[in-house]
């Protein structure tokens, strides 16, 4: 990784400053307005902006997008929301140049994350990047080193790791109140079915599919891929598991203290939604439509399960974690809080209610306070980068494994696969055109 | 006197605007033959039919299942006409008003496209004398003999304008227009001939919106508005030139609602924080009057009655309100929550209101309040289709395709 100038000496000079006058600056900081960048000014970038601008500590200065009339609707937005005018730019490297951010929110699709977020770091902000953190592991390896190097905070998405709900049930499980748990069971079910293609067309005019793809191969555009479809094409992301998968995983690390596995297998594809089809017409999705992966770890195997099909809620819970422990069945769930089915069936069941902010039940507003927190404090965020990369590498990891159809050995210091070529080479990919691929 | 101008300030003006009308263009009284009733304004001429029963509901005449979709009925001469998908098989079905049976259908290949919601057909039929017209969220457009099922032309849309199919599917019901069939496709509409099905204008392959285009007369000239997924536009129907647009830009492009008009203003309204406005029209021009984020029609349309706008307020997941708002200002009058991204339909000054649940609420349409005189659970699922009266009988649709028809008659007919 290569620092630029400009945030070398800016790392050093924060630094320098912080270990004179730590209090000082924290002081300083009440009531500050921190330049802020939206990259990826879509529904869910919104949805994170929109609370930081709720928080009253950020003046929006900047949107990027690579289509613009998701940048008109979304700077229109703002101003009415907060009264900033911000600079709109299809392409960040144009606005990196010209803001001086200070935060720059990544809500991009994946394939986007690490190239927006060391841009960003490089230029000397600070970054919440929406999980997963990279495409690749070694993407998400560089997003990490070059926060590190920069003395950058960069928090992650993870909501799920400070909702009110989430924090108290870790607590009952921490406090042994399930008992000692030996398995972890996590999955997400939903509805769906066959798959046909949809046809290939012209993009909009209002997006520039080329800067859309960037890094990634230039596939032909359809519908089903922009706006709000890019999870389900492996060129941009890494289908249910890269997705709902990171927050669940980061569930069993955030209870397990767990960093890494040993192993990993996955199995899984398209047994309903049908081969996955590109060609010069037409084109499907091309992620699993079910898919199971094993985690083994130390002491413990936590497996994961999605499936896009028989989605009628026969069971309990579509869509969480269970921890079985010696006293009984513990949910973590979502919209449905979460439950302790005790063993001792004198025993009540143990339920609390989800806390959530809409759309989407999520608790972007903690989480933004708490990245405020860690700038103004210099302590590290509740869902640091490092938090984030570990949860990804397991999706990942769980991806690696499904696609190439074999067990992996995890070293989790050295980041490898042991004894794997073939699977190494997918912890990086191939980048198109100028785009190269960051260095860790 | 226009049919778009139906939506006058008192009901007896209404009363008398369905007389010119219907000596302009025939229509049995009872019939609903499209989207929005015979005067695209989503309000029932009906009187013989009772806003009070028990909370065990209304007697229910027939159940059907026609699969998923949003499709609401379209009813001529005793024929019931909806859409639906099973195993990315889109059907138009023709069932019988009295009995619930199927009379015919005709199923062809079509993607369920089950993209944030259930998926199926969003389209209504549109029945104009002895035919029948249909089209998928694919662009496969039918016209039917409405008796028999014979397909008289069939053609798709796309084939033969490259126009780009909008992310979710084509929405627009066909609208008949003298012997055009005018649709919601391509940036600014498509006229075809009702005949044969052969192009007489199209326009821009750009995305459409997702709402039925309105037509409406200016003068001796005859218009619609159309919405792409970024302007409302004002088509001049005889050659396709859009006249003016205004820009409306949407997330999504997800322009759906109806527009109402009336006389020379028009409104309009979307969901995604877009809001509201009413504009005067002219042959070359539209002017704001007022606007605001007030009323936000996500996906169904709202009613005008008596000088004051009824619609559902938001987007599908958050807080959306039932609203009273008045038309000349854009005052909102009330609101109330708990019904859902619900839909509503009205007859004889009274909202028939299916809420997103399935629940059936009839009230008086007042700027008082809301204050039902009947309500009953109808239906399961989610109800995003907008309920139909016809003939004494209230047709009420959910996402799987279950359709109940409600006996809500007066008195039992002959």
């Amino acid at each position: 990784m290569t620092v630029p100038r400009r945030t070398f000496l800016q790392s050093t000079m924060a630094t320098g400053i912080a270990l004179g006058a730590a209090p000082a600056i924290h002081a300083l900081s009440k009531g500050k307005k921190y330049r802020t960048a939206l990259i990826g000014s879509g529904w869910w970038g919104m949805n994170i902006l929109k609370e930081a601008m709720a928080a009253g500590n950020c003046q929006v200065v900047a949107l990027a997008d690579v289509d613009q009339d998701v940048l008109e609707l979304a700077a229109e937005k703002v101003t009415t929301l907060s009264g900033d005018k911000p600079a709109t730019y299809e392409d960040v490297r144009e606005m990196i140049d010209k803001e001086k951010i200070e935060i720059a929110i990544v809500a991009t699709p994946d394939h986007w994350h690490a190239l927006n977020a060391i841009a960003a770091i490089g230029t000397g902000a600070h970054v919440f990047v929406e999980k997963p953190t990279g495409h690749t592991i070694l993407e998400s390896r560089a997003m990490l080193n070059a926060a590190r190097a920069a003395n950058r905070t960069v928090q992650v998405g993870l909501h799920r790791r400070i909702g009110p709900h989430y924090v108290s049930g870790m607590k009952f499980l921490k406090d042994g109140l399930a008992g000692d748990i030996g398995m972890v069971r996590m999955f997400v079910h939903g509805g769906g079915g066959k798959e046909k293609p949809t046809p290939n067309s012209a993009p909009p005019e209002n997006l520039n599919w080329d800067l859309y793809c960037g890094p990634a191969p230039l596939r032909p555009y359809c519908r089903k891929i922009h706006p709000g479809g890019f999870r389900n094409f492996l060129d941009f992301a890494n289908g249910t598991l890269g997705d709902w998968g990171v927050h669940w995983l980061d569930q069993v690390l955030w209870w397990s203290g767990e960093k890494f596995p040993k192993k990993v297998f996955s199995s899984g594809g398209r047994p309903i939604s049908g081969v996955p089809i590109l060609n010069d017409n037409e084109q499907t999705t091309d992620t699993p439509d079910s898919q199971i992966a094993v985690y083994e770890f130390e002491n413990f195997t936590a497996t994961w399960e999605h499936r896009k099909f028989a989605g009628n809620a026969a069971e309990k819970h579509s869509i969480g974690c269970y921890f079985y422990g010696t006293k009984g069945t513990f949910h973590m769930g979502w919209r449905d809080g979460w439950t302790f089915y005790p063993l001792d069936s004198k025993q009540p069941t143990v339920h609390v209610d989800a806390e959530h902010q809409e759309p989407d039940g999520h608790s972007i507003k903690l989480l933004w306070a708490d990245f405020i927190d860690a700038i103004e404090s210099g302590k590290k965020p509740t869902c640091d980068i490092e938090i984030g990369h570990y949860a990804t590498n397991l999706s990942l990891l769980g991806m690696m494994s499904y696609k190439l159809g074999r067990s992996l050995e995890w070293d989790g210091i050295k980041e490898q696969v042991v004894g794997d070529a073939e699977a190494n080479k997918l912890l990086r990919r191939e980048y198109r055109g100028p785009w190269k691929y960051p260095e860790s | 006197m226009t049919p778009s101008m139906m939506a006058t300030k008192s009901w007896v003006g209404v009363l008398a605007v369905i007389a010119v009308f219907a000596m302009h263009q025939p229509i049995p009284a009872d019939d609903w033959p499209n989207y929005r009733g015979p005067n695209h304004n989503g309000i029932s001429a009906e009187s013989r039919w009772t806003d009070h029963f028990s909370d065990g509901g209304p007697r229910i005449a027939w159940r059907s299942n026609v699969g998923v979709g949003f499709s609401s009925v379209a009813i001529s001469d005793g024929l019931v006409f909806t859409l639906g998908n099973s195993d990315d098989q889109e059907s138009l079905f023709c069932i019988d008003s009295q009995t619930g049976k199927n009379l015919w259908k005709h199923s062809y290949e079509c993607s369920l496209d089950d993209r944030f919601f259930e998926g199926g057909p969003t389209s209504t039929p549109t029945v104009d004398s002895e035919k029948v017209y249909s089209m998928s969220r694919q662009g496969d457009l039918f016209c039917f003999d409405k008796r028999s099922g014979k397909i008289i032309w069939s053609k798709n849309v796309r084939a033969e304008t490259d126009v780009r199919v909008p992310g979710w599917g084509f929405a627009s019901s066909p609208v008949i227009h003298g012997d055009r069939l005018i649709l919601g496709v391509g940036e600014a509409g498509l006229a075809l001939d009702k005949h044969n099905g052969e192009v007489i204008w199209k326009s821009g392959a750009g995305e459409a919106g997702y709402m039925t285009p309105l037509p409406f007369q200016l003068g001796n000239r005859w218009f619609a508005l159309i919405a792409s997924g970024k302007f409302y536009q004002c088509v001049d129907l005889e050659n396709g030139l859009v006249v003016w647009r205004h820009r409306w830009l949407t997330t999504y492009g997800c322009n759906a609602a109806s527009p109402i008009v009336v006389g020379s203003q028009a409104f309009f309204s979307s969901g995604y924080g877009r809001g509201a406005v009413l504009v005067d029209l002219s042959e070359d021009s539209c002017k704001v009057v007022w606007s605001n984020k007030e009323m936000q029609n996500q996906l169904n349309s709202s009613l005008l009655l008596d000088g004051m706008i009824y619609g559902f307020d938001g987007d599908e997941g958050g807080d959306v309100q039932l609203k009273c708002m008045e038309f000349a200002t854009g005052a909102e009058k009330w609101s109330l929550g708990g019904l859902g991204s619900g839909s509503l339909t009205a007859a004889n000054n009274r909202l028939i209101v299916l809420s997103q649940s399935g629940e059936l609420v009839i009230a008086p349409a007042t700027p008082a309040g809301f204050a039902p005189t009947a309500r009953a659970k109808v239906l399961d699922g989610k109800c995003w289709t907008a309920p139909v009266l016809c003939n004494g009988f209230i047709y009420c649709r959910n996402a799987a395709g279950d359709i109940v028809c409600l006996d809500v008659q007066t008195q039992p007919k002959e």
